[in-house]
């Protein structure tokens, strides 16, 4: 059984009495142990799904209108608050792209850690402060008896992100959720955490759910990958699958749009136009406007998912590079 | 090789951070520390480095931004940096900017039309609102947008087209020398592709010079000639673009060019 | 959206600013229909009816002159109207000029600023106190006190807000196309700074009718003939016990006015650039 199973999730963003769907019919399973990335660009509800998984949609306009999220055999969205609450942060922990405006900057850091802990485990403060003191150690903060005690502002942009890491840790999740965890950090720094990321699951064994909008991070990172486009999932594949036989044409087009650094291309094949608004309905399958393989059927018939080998799945009726 | 455009010798621009304490020294953050490079007609150089390298503070000084605190440039056998800001005020024509975020760029009070006719006005490139309007359509359809798009205002517009009409504010002066300060990094990565194309193949039909400045060593590879690589407000290698990203000398860059995610390969 | 500042969206869902705005209204048609509105003449003595009860056809009574207390209410919205614009627009023009070339050229902002700090330093109705015994009574002078009064206050805020502008990248972008100071300051900076300006204004409207009230009870603001409702207050209060309504009437439609505009002033408030809400927290 997946530790996390997603099916057909609906969420649509509240616009008057209409709900306008930002994702839909998303499923997903992630096993133990596993790391799986989802890929895409900004708007495609990959951020939301990470959302609606951790339950911190309440309070937002988007409204989960179906599906089911199970959660080690239980119903996430069946559960009360209250029950919510205890599984959450204790079973799944979640980081965000800008460790900055995440971190509280009046507390110290330490005592921020700390508090993590004492939310779900109780314990004096002195085993609450070798405890953060022993993840910051974990997160390869360099000379942590001193840095437990610094403001966040003191800390470069990768230690703050290693510090909301350690957070997250603080419960030892089954899940860890990272959304965009190294978009604000230098290439050299995100090497860095990347490689402590995976260091740290290869050690507990926990689960990782990798959002990036880069498929270099993905590729490097992740056993699976999902690419989301406009809210639906449009390819999902091992990861050594999926970047030796991309069948979707937006992923083929992703793909196009990055420069390559080992050799010289004269014009990146770039997607043509734009991701249409939420407002902006379109008939057919979402991505037809900007495809180059788009025919009629495509523009009248949402595809539905089709399995193009074991395990590698395309939403699309046409589905390139047909080998294998 | 032809002459260069222009000459960057020692650039330093420093910025004092405030004092520590009443009746302290002020502290300074030496933010660009003697930097030297050139810039031929039509050419590329790309300024590569991580953030608070320094390099986005050169472009900023070249174009008066910032104010110089020691070095020259010298565009045309001028040097620019010792200009005041009435004498340099005519040089702004040639030297032009596209910023990094489109959203912030671009004034929401001011339509498009308003917005290109800016500068036409201000070094006297039209004589009227319909030569201007001329110039804006041609200008607009030159970097992809629709001619009609001029009456709108930047919120109706997508971070693409926006950046499109950024781009088109440069353009519209024909500058000689474009710095693009990480043009494409606030965007999705389809829009980044069209915009670093579109921003190539006017480099290569007006035949402007440009000093690239980004952090994608992607986007680098894709659009410079030459490569300056930026570490502690100084550069620490400067090459062909095919020598720095196939025989990298420095140790800073190979390091850089070694933490690029790349696909298919996998850490661990 | 911060563009177009339209009324529509401001107001809805927001009973209380509604109900706010239609008292406003109610205030503004009194004010420009006071000469057919009111049923007497405001300034017209009538011994034989001094003091008496509100009913027929004195609905609020008269005062001790025997002068229709509804007809000077009705005269007094006027007043708060040309009290209310006259300073919003001094406050505005002068307050909003030194903020804004405060923020832009820094050593004038030096000086221009450490001024409008002492002028601060002193409560709001002391220093229009000080500024009313040096001049005349008349509703010129009233205003220019009051007005200069919220300009120090404007100053302050449009200061901050032109500071948060100058370094918006649209700025060093048109500075890139060669636009020079004046460019910058009024048709890239100013135009940004209208919507949070009328907020601004919707406050300082109301506060000058307290203000102003204040003035009038002290005996220093408008002449006392002049039919306002701080004027009316002022001039009754000893008949507080033979005659309340006097006083209570007067005094309700500087309360409801002030919290109407208040109420108007927070809700548009909501629909300006957040950036700009902490600056303008009230007057």
């Amino acid at each position: 059984m997946a530790l996390l199973d997603i099916r057909n999730l609906e969420l649509g963003i509240a616009r008057g009495s209409e709900l306008l769907p930002v994702v839909q019919g998303v499923s997903l399973a992630v096993e133990e142990d596993e790391t799986l990335g989802i890929v895409g660009e900004s708007g495609c509800g990959k951020s939301l799904t990470a959302l609606a998984i951790m339950g911190l949609l309440e309070g937002t306009a988007v409204r989960i209108a179906g599906g089911t999220i199970h959660f080690q055999g239980r119903d996430l969205l069946a559960l009360s608050p209250e029950e919510r609450r205890r599984v959450m942060g204790a079973e799944m922990a979640m980081i965000f792209q800008e460790p900055m405006t995440s971190l509280n900057p009046v507390y110290r850091v330490g005592d921020q850690i700390r508090e993590a802990i004492l939310q779900h485990r109780s314990m004096s403060g002195r085993q609450a402060h070798q405890r953060a003191l022993d993840l910051l150690e974990l997160v390869r903060i360099p000379d942590p008896m001193r840095r437990i005690d610094s403001f966040p502002h003191q800390m470069s942009g990768g230690q703050r992100q290693r510090v909301m890491i350690a957070m997250a840790l603080a419960c030892d999740p089954k899940l860890l959720i990272a959304d965009e965890p190294t978009t604000a950090l230098d290439v050299t720094v995100q090497r860095d955490v990347l490689e402590l990321i995976r260091s740290l699951q290869a050690r507990t064994r926990m689960s990782v759910i990798l959002i990036s909008h880069d498929l270099g991070v993905v590729s490097e990172t992740c056993d699976n990958v999902a690419v989301m486009y406009r809210g639906r999932i449009v390819e999902q594949a091992p990861t050594s699958t999926l970047f030796s036989n991309m069948s979707h044409p937006y992923t083929l087009g992703l793909l196009g749009s990055i420069p390559a650094l080992d050799h010289d291309v004269e014009w990146l094949d770039a997607i043509p136009g734009r991701v249409p608004t939420l407002d902006e309905a379109v008939p057919g399958c979402a991505f037809h406007p900007r495809c180059f393989a788009a025919q009629g059927a495509c523009r009248t018939v949402d595809p539905g998912a089709a399995a193009v080998s074991p395990a590698h799945f395309v939403r699309c009726h046409f589905p390139q590079g047909s080998s294998s | 090789m032809t002459r260069p455009l222009l000459e960057v010798r020692e650039l330093k621009t420093h910025f004092s951070i405030g004092r520590r304490g009443f009746m302290r020294r002020k502290s300074v953050l030496r933010a660009v520390d003697g930097v030297s490079f050139s810039i031929h007609e039509g050419e590329v150089l790309s300024l590569v480095g991580e953030s608070g390298c320094g390099k986005s503070t050169v472009g900023r000084t070249l174009t008066h931004l910032e104010t110089a605190t020691a070095g020259t440039a010298m565009l045309d056998g001028r040097d620019i940096l010792n200009l005041s800001p009435a004498a340099f005020r005519p040089l702004r024509r040639d030297i032009q900017m596209i910023f990094q975020d489109p959203f912030a760029s671009l004034n929401p009070r001011l339509s498009i039309e308003q917005m290109l006719a800016e500068p036409l006005f201000i070094h006297g490139l039209a004589r009227d609102r319909s030569e201007a309007r001329e110039r804006i359509a041609a200008t607009l359809e030159l970097v992809g947008m629709d001619a009609n798009s001029m009456s709108r205002y930047p919120h109706e517009f997508s971070g693409g087209q926006r950046q499109r009409i950024g781009i088109a504010r440069v353009m519209i002066l024909t500058p000689r020398l474009v710095i693009a300060d990480e043009p494409v990094s606030a965007l999705d990565v389809s829009i980044q592709a069209q915009v670093l194309n579109l921003i190539k193949r006017l480099q290569r039909e007006s035949g402007m010079s440009m000093l690239f400045i980004s952090h994608d060593l992607g986007a680098v590879r894709h659009i410079s000639d030459r490569v300056a690589v930026m570490y502690g407000g100084r550069l620490v290698e400067t090459g062909m673009k095919r020598q720095i990203f196939e025989t990298p000398r420095h140790a800073y860059t190979q390091r850089l060019l070694a933490s690029i995610p790349r696909l298919g390969k996998r850490i661990g | 959206m911060n563009v177009p500042l339209s009324i529509a969206p401001v107001f809805r869902g927001r009973a209380l600013a509604t109900i706010g705005m239609c008292w406003l209204v109610v205030v503004g048609i009194a004010a420009i229909g006071a000469p057919l509105l009111a049923p007497f003449d405001p300034l017209e003595f009538d011994p034989l009816v001094r003091l008496s009860d509100p009913g027929w056809p004195h609905l609020f009574g008269t005062d001790h002159f025997g002068r229709d207390s509804l007809s000077r209410a009705i005269y007094g919205a006027r007043m708060a109207i040309v009290i209310g614009s006259g300073s919003v627009l001094i406050a505005l023009v002068a307050g909003g000029l030194v903020g804004m070339l405060s923020a832009y050229f820094v050593r004038l902002g030096h000086l221009l600023m450490r001024i409008v700090d002492v002028l601060m330093a002193f409560p709001a109705l002391l220093l229009a106190l000080v500024l009313m015994t040096l001049l005349e009574r008349s509703v010129l002078n009233t205003v220019i006190v009051i007005g200069i009064v919220y300009a120090t206050t404007t100053a302050r805020i449009v200061f901050g807000m032109t500071l948060k502008l100058k370094r918006d990248v649209f700025v060093d972008a048109a500075i890139c196309s060669g636009a020079g100071h004046a460019s910058v300051l009024f048709r890239h900076i100013l135009p940004n700074l209208v919507s949070p300006m009328l907020v601004q204004a919707s406050f300082i409207f109301a506060f000058a009718q307290l203000q102003a009230a204040a003035l009038d009870f002290l005996g220093l603001g408008l002449p006392p003939e002049v039919p306002s409702w701080g004027n009316m207050l002022s001039e009754e209060r000893i008949y507080v016990t033979r005659a309340p309504w006097l006083l209570i009437f007067p005094g309700a439609l500087i309360i409801l006015s002030v919290f109407s505009m208040n109420l108007v002033g927070d809700a548009l408030r909501d629909n300006i650039d957040p950036r700009f809400k902490d600056d303008i927290a009230g007057v």
